[in-house]
């Protein structure tokens, strides 16, 4: 035990309690779980099961359980992380104007389709978790899963829903729309890229675009844009839904 | 770099005070993203600045919602007693939403192709 190094090093439980006191930790904890999760995604071909979120947030937690890290300490550091949401959220603009460029005249169609997609989407939601009896505290949360993440937990705050149930019910939606998205686009016969992209987009948003995407770019496009567009009137129409069916 | 990221944060802080004292009932950044989109239409193109930072930020959009979505580990008692139920929700609910946005999408489009 006389050797050097021993003298210079403080005893590990002083580096733990300096460590675990600065954001670093947690912050380190959720870009490599991330990158972890999206070098599993590649090597899956992309299988929407093999979702980066998924797994990172398998990952985090099962570390901040080990770590015996509480989540709110967590998340203390993780705040950078989360703060970026609200500059994504701006950034949606971009894909938006990209896809008004292709759009030769079919804004009233889309807009159209949009609105039955989403009135649909959150009262088959909302509808069956009622009918089998899923406790009330859950139900609220059900309401803006098919809107894109960062908007739908904006949405969240404003009709009392719990950001973390919709950003977890928004992301299991968005794996199970790309996952059986096609079965249902293919039993329809919808044939054309436009049309099966915007659907996806509005159901399943990013994890649906991403998708789209892989499948076709026309397809990609008008996904965003389903995307972009549910985001934006979604955040106008739901809260005010919410205030008057509640 | 540091040109569009600040643009960005501009319009993200100006959603914020819209939301604040004019329209609470829509989230900040929602309606920075309506004037950042008002400006590309007035620009008629996306300034390379921007396209630079937003692209690059939404391509890791995933990332950006796990701090929140590991809050998780606080529901899983109630989640695990009703995750049959919440499953099966979502499966409908996911179903329904394609099929009707779509269904509809192929119905009007015809209709429209009809007409010319």
């Amino acid at each position: 035990m006389s050797n050097e190094f021993q003298t210079h090093l403080p005893p590990i439980s002083e580096i733990w309690v300096y460590l675990s006191g600065s954001p670093l930790l947690a912050l380190v904890l959720t870009l490599s779980a991330y990158l972890l999760g999206l070098t599993l995604y590649e090597r899956s071909q992309r299988n929407p099961l093999a979702n980066p979120v998924l797994i990172a947030v398998v990952v985090v937690t099962l570390s901040i359980n080990l770590l015996d890290m509480p989540y709110a300490k967590y998340f203390e550091g993780a705040q950078f992380v989360h703060f970026l949401l609200g500059t994504a959220t701006v950034s949606l603009a971009i894909p938006i104007y990209k896809g008004f460029a292709s759009l030769k005249g079919r804004m009233g169609v889309l807009l159209l389709s949009l609105v039955a997609g989403g009135i649909t989407s959150v009262f088959t939601a909302v509808g069956m978790a009622r009918w089998l009896g899923v406790d009330a505290s859950l139900v609220r949360g059900l309401v803006a899963k098919s809107v894109t993440a960062p908007i739908a937990m904006g949405i969240a705050e404003r009709v009392q829903a719990s950001p973390t149930l919709t950003a977890i019910f928004a992301v299991s939606t968005g794996i199970l729309g790309a996952i059986l998205g096609r079965y249902v686009l293919d039993a329809l016969r919808v044939t054309q890229w436009w049309q099966r992209g915007f659907a996806l987009g509005v159901a399943a948003h990013g994890i649906g675009t991403s998708r789209a995407f892989s499948v076709h770019p026309e397809a990609g496009a008008y996904a965003s844009l389903g995307m972009g567009l549910h985001g934006i009137v979604g955040a106008v129409v739901i809260p005010q839904a919410v205030a008057w069916w509640f | 770099m540091i040109q569009g990221l600040v643009q960005l944060f501009i319009f993200q802080a100006l959603g914020e005070l819209v939301s604040k004292f004019a329209l609470p009932f829509i989230p900040g950044p929602v309606l920075g993203l309506v004037l950042l989109l008002a400006y590309l239409s007035v620009r008629g193109h996306v300034p390379a600045a921007i396209d630079l930072v937003g692209s690059g930020i939404l391509q890791h959009l995933s990332l950006l919602f796990i701090p929140a979505s590991v809050g998780v580990v606080l529901y899983l008692p109630v989640l695990q007693a009703n995750a049959w139920a919440i499953s099966a929700a979502l499966v409908v609910s996911v179903v329904a939403t394609v099929a009707v946005t779509a269904g509809l999408l192929r119905v009007l489009a015809k209709k429209e192709s009809t007409h010319e």
